[in-house]
């Protein structure tokens, strides 16, 4: 296959970055995206040029690195899949890529096609957890916990904090990501304890962070790659609420 | 006291006011469809009816107060949300796709503000009579009970015989429309109704209501514009300067 790629290069947070073109040849169409990225950055550094930097770390679709914007949509053309699992024969030979960052002001650019995505980090440390002492795990049937809820919590978690959700959104907002974070604890009776604290705290850490706010045109859960569902930001909604009627304070 | 002032001040709490206001408002406009469509009963019980609202009194200040507060502050939270999406977006994508999301959902700011000036202007013209002031000032009707009121049927069909003024309505109403559309299952997620059942209905609901108000609306100003409805009959100037007054 042949490509024209358009790649969005910047040196980093503080230069102005813009699109540069590249051709590449005889890509295999069993090629993962970030292999074809590879080889042309080995044509890059073949040319004695910077290569393009981009975040990936399993390339088996697990741990949420490897996020760029590819012809406007998050991830790419294919539906609840990872850049790292699209492959080259979702495209067409002689097709236009373009290729951008992620674009939000909660996820500066560090170079090229690599964000910062720390916001998504302090918003866990903010109360994305569940206090226990240390000691053997009890039994785990002990702790009766309904299918349904047990289901719901598993589908939540399976959020890997891509940012894929913000991307997506017209807002860049990451009602999706927090609401998922909070969700698959919420679901479970080992988060009950902390259940109201950690959604004030998690969304007045979101807020500050810069995010913008959700219109609710669920164009996250659509780009989503797991597949989690924005009535997840529903129930943080209700949360949020019930917290505060309660009059609990942060 | 610092955990009620981060509710105020958490894009959560704006979303909250933007949606409860906006169901206010909803609510006002079915109200005031009902009311409304008035105008195919003929100028007696629409110019009772809107004599009748009149007379309320303290009541009506309180509904209008009511109202105005949450259209005010809708229009607040919108430009605080709106504001900060701006700022957490600075350099827009080269190329962006749309994946789930309505045109509707997307455009509510530009649906909202244009819905803003039409609220105006439509104060300005049927309830200030500044847009047409020969055809509101100069236009009263006696009501069977001899009571003599304003004439709201003759002004109203004053109003949309214009075709400037009938296509304006045009336009709002399609705003108004495309608004509601999203309007319902927003604010029922945003006050936290998560159930996938229920959401399903509040969206069918929100897109019923913006089919119900476009066709109820519009309904008005096409059966003035048409000819199906014609002005009372009356010695006035007002009428006599409308098209149809007296066939």
């Amino acid at each position: 296959m042949n490509l024209q790629l358009k790649v969005w290069r910047q040196q980093n947070a503080n230069t102005k970055g813009n699109f540069t073109d590249y051709t590449l040849n005889e890509i295999s169409p069993d090629m993962s995206f970030l292999e074809m990225l590879d080889v042309l950055n080995e044509q890059l550094l073949g040319c004695g040029q910077d290569p393009v930097a981009f975040d990936h770390d399993c390339r088996e679709g697990i741990c949420g690195s490897c996020s760029m914007m590819i012809n406007g949509k998050p991830h790419g053309p294919e539906n609840m899949t990872t850049t790292c699992q699209l492959h080259m024969r979702k495209f067409n030979d002689g097709d236009n890529i373009v290729i951008e960052p992620w674009r939000a002001s909660a996820f500066p650019v560090i170079k090229d096609l690599a964000v910062n995505r720390s916001a998504f980090d302090r918003i866990i440390q903010a109360g994305g957890f569940i206090s226990v002492n240390t000691g053997n795990a009890q039994d785990g049937n002990t702790l009766p916990i309904p299918k349904p809820d047990a289901d719901a919590a598993m589908d939540a978690a399976a959020c890997i904090g891509c940012g894929a959700c913000v991307a997506a959104c017209k807002n860049a907002s990451a009602m999706l990501f927090t609401a998922a974070k909070i969700a698959h604890l919420g679901y479970l009776p080992q988060g009950q304890p902390e259940r109201h604290k950690r959604v004030l705290r998690m969304v007045h850490q979101m807020d500050s962070e810069g995010f913008g706010n959700c219109t609710n045109t669920l164009d996250c859960e659509a780009a989503c790659p797991k597949g989690i569902s924005a009535d997840n930001i529903a129930k943080l909604n209700q949360d949020y609420l019930k917290a505060k009627l309660r009059g609990i304070s942060a | 006291m610092f955990s009620l002032f981060q509710f105020l001040r958490s894009t959560v709490f704006t979303k909250i006011v933007m949606a409860v206001t906006g169901l206010m408002i909803v609510g006002f406009l079915a109200g005031h469809l009902l009311g409304n469509l008035l105008m195919f009963s003929g100028p007696e019980k629409i110019n009772a009816y809107a004599f009748g609202l009149k007379s309320l009194g303290p009541i009506l200040w309180i509904v209008r107060l009511t109202l105005i507060s949450a259209l005010g502050l809708h229009v607040w939270s919108s430009i605080k949300l709106s504001n900060r999406n701006r700022a957490a977006r600075p350099i827009a994508y080269q190329e962006k796709k749309s994946l789930k999301s309505t045109f509707a959902s997307r455009t509510m700011m530009y649906s909202g503000l244009a819905i803003l000036f039409f609220v105006i202007y439509h104060l300005l013209h049927y309830t200030f009579g500044l847009i047409q002031p020969q055809t509101y000032f100069d236009n009263s009707y006696t009501l069977k009970s001899g009571e003599v009121v304003h004439n709201v049927f003759n002004m109203v069909v004053a109003g949309f015989q214009n075709p400037f003024i009938a296509l304006s309505y045009l336009f709002a109403i399609i705003f108004v429309s495309a608004h509601i559309s999203h309007s319902v299952s927003s604010a029922s997620r945003t006050l936290g109704i998560h159930n996938p059942k229920y959401l399903a209905l509040t969206s069918r609901i929100g897109r019923a209501l913006a089919a119900i108000f476009l066709i109820g609306y519009l309904s008005i100003p096409i059966a003035v514009f048409s000819g199906i409805i014609k002005p009372a009959c009356d010695n006035t100037e007002a009428c006599a300067a409308m098209k149809d007054c007296c066939k």
